[in-house]
């Protein structure tokens, strides 16, 4: 099976707790997604069509850890092929293989900002 | 204006809470956030790769692999997306020592029905049914004290110091857009 969409953190997506959902993809929402990312929070695949692949592998990479090639590939959008499993309304993608990644593609920022706010810390500024 | 009056109205919006079918004697606190419901249940902590795919280590992956719980009532696999900690964090390493038991557990569960058919976890505490006492679901933070001996002698939050997270921004910068996009935002910014 071969899923294409943006790598996305699901807490936020699903929880409404940072904004609406589309406010929390993109790079507006980019260094949340890594801190979740690494926090070990699920990683998703929002597809065009809305749909939500929950990541439980990424090729060699069990995920919940959070620290190695799943955490790079954050808001970039991705063709990736693997299994598919579908259980209690949930779809669930182990990926075997990330067939073409065409980087960050939803530049939001303008529209959103950064979500949170603080993403960035005022240190950043010069 | 980079954030305009639409978002910011979108990003104060209030969910409503409400009570679910496994709410009753639930002590979760709430979080106000989407389709949130309390929710204690019993159930058999599971390594969520292995019970879709047959691949099982012993320890269910220690933390490493997404974890849940096949809830007793009804044999539905709950996902466990978050621990009860605000700061970034899942629920693997809450639940990976639990690996195989049946425990009741008790947290929201999470999600805004009109994106998914089926809800995520919050979990907020562990208790093994032969045992008395609620094991707090808060422990990530310090697993990843642990794991990052220099780095948690910074001062500020663990996810403004995770090497790896500060490497990536290092070089892509918080926007994942290049270095050179991310100093023109950030100019407009903090205007």
């Amino acid at each position: 099976m071969t899923i294409s969409g943006e790598v996305i953190d699901t807490w936020c997506y699903f929880s409404g707790v940072m904004g609406p959902p589309d406010s929390v993809t993109g790079s507006a929402h980019h260094t949340c997604a890594m801190w979740c990312a690494a926090g070990g929070i699920p990683v998703g695949v929002l597809a065009e069509d809305g749909t939500v692949y929950m990541v439980m592998k990424w090729q060699d990479e069990t995920g919940a850890s959070g620290g190695g090639t799943i955490l790079s590939v954050q808001s970039d959008s991705v063709t990736a092929s693997g299994d598919l499993y579908e259980r209690d309304g949930i779809n669930y993608l182990v990926v075997a293989d990330v067939v073409d990644n065409s980087g960050l593609v939803n530049q939001n920022h303008d529209d959103w900002g950064v979500v949170p706010p603080y993403a960035i810390p005022k240190s950043a500024k010069p | 204006m980079i954030l305009r009056t639409a978002a910011i109205a979108a990003l104060l919006a209030t969910p409503v809470l409400a009570e679910g079918a496994f709410s009753e004697g639930s002590k979760a606190k709430g979080w106000g956030v989407a389709g949130e419901e309390k929710a204690l249940f019993t159930g058999k902590v599971v390594d969520i790769l292995c019970e879709l795919t047959g691949d099982c280590p012993a320890d269910c992956g220690a933390g490493d692999r997404q974890m849940g719980i096949v809830r007793d009532a009804d044999n539905v696999l709950v996902l466990a997306s978050k621990n009860s900690q605000p700061a970034f964090t899942g629920a693997a390493r809450e639940l990976a020592p639990f690996c195989g038991q049946t425990v009741e557990v008790d947290g929201n569960l999470v999600g805004d029905t009109d994106l998914t058919p089926a809800k995520f976890y919050q979990i907020q505490t562990i208790r093994p049914l032969d045992a008395e006492a609620v094991v707090k679901a808060n422990t990530w933070t310090k697993v990843w004290a642990q794991l990052n001996p220099e780095a948690k002698e910074v001062k500020g939050p663990w996810f403004r110091k995770d090497p790896k997270i500060n490497a990536l921004i290092a070089e892509s910068g918080y926007l994942g857009l290049g270095l050179e996009t991310d100093a023109e935002f950030i100019d407009e910014w903090f205007e």
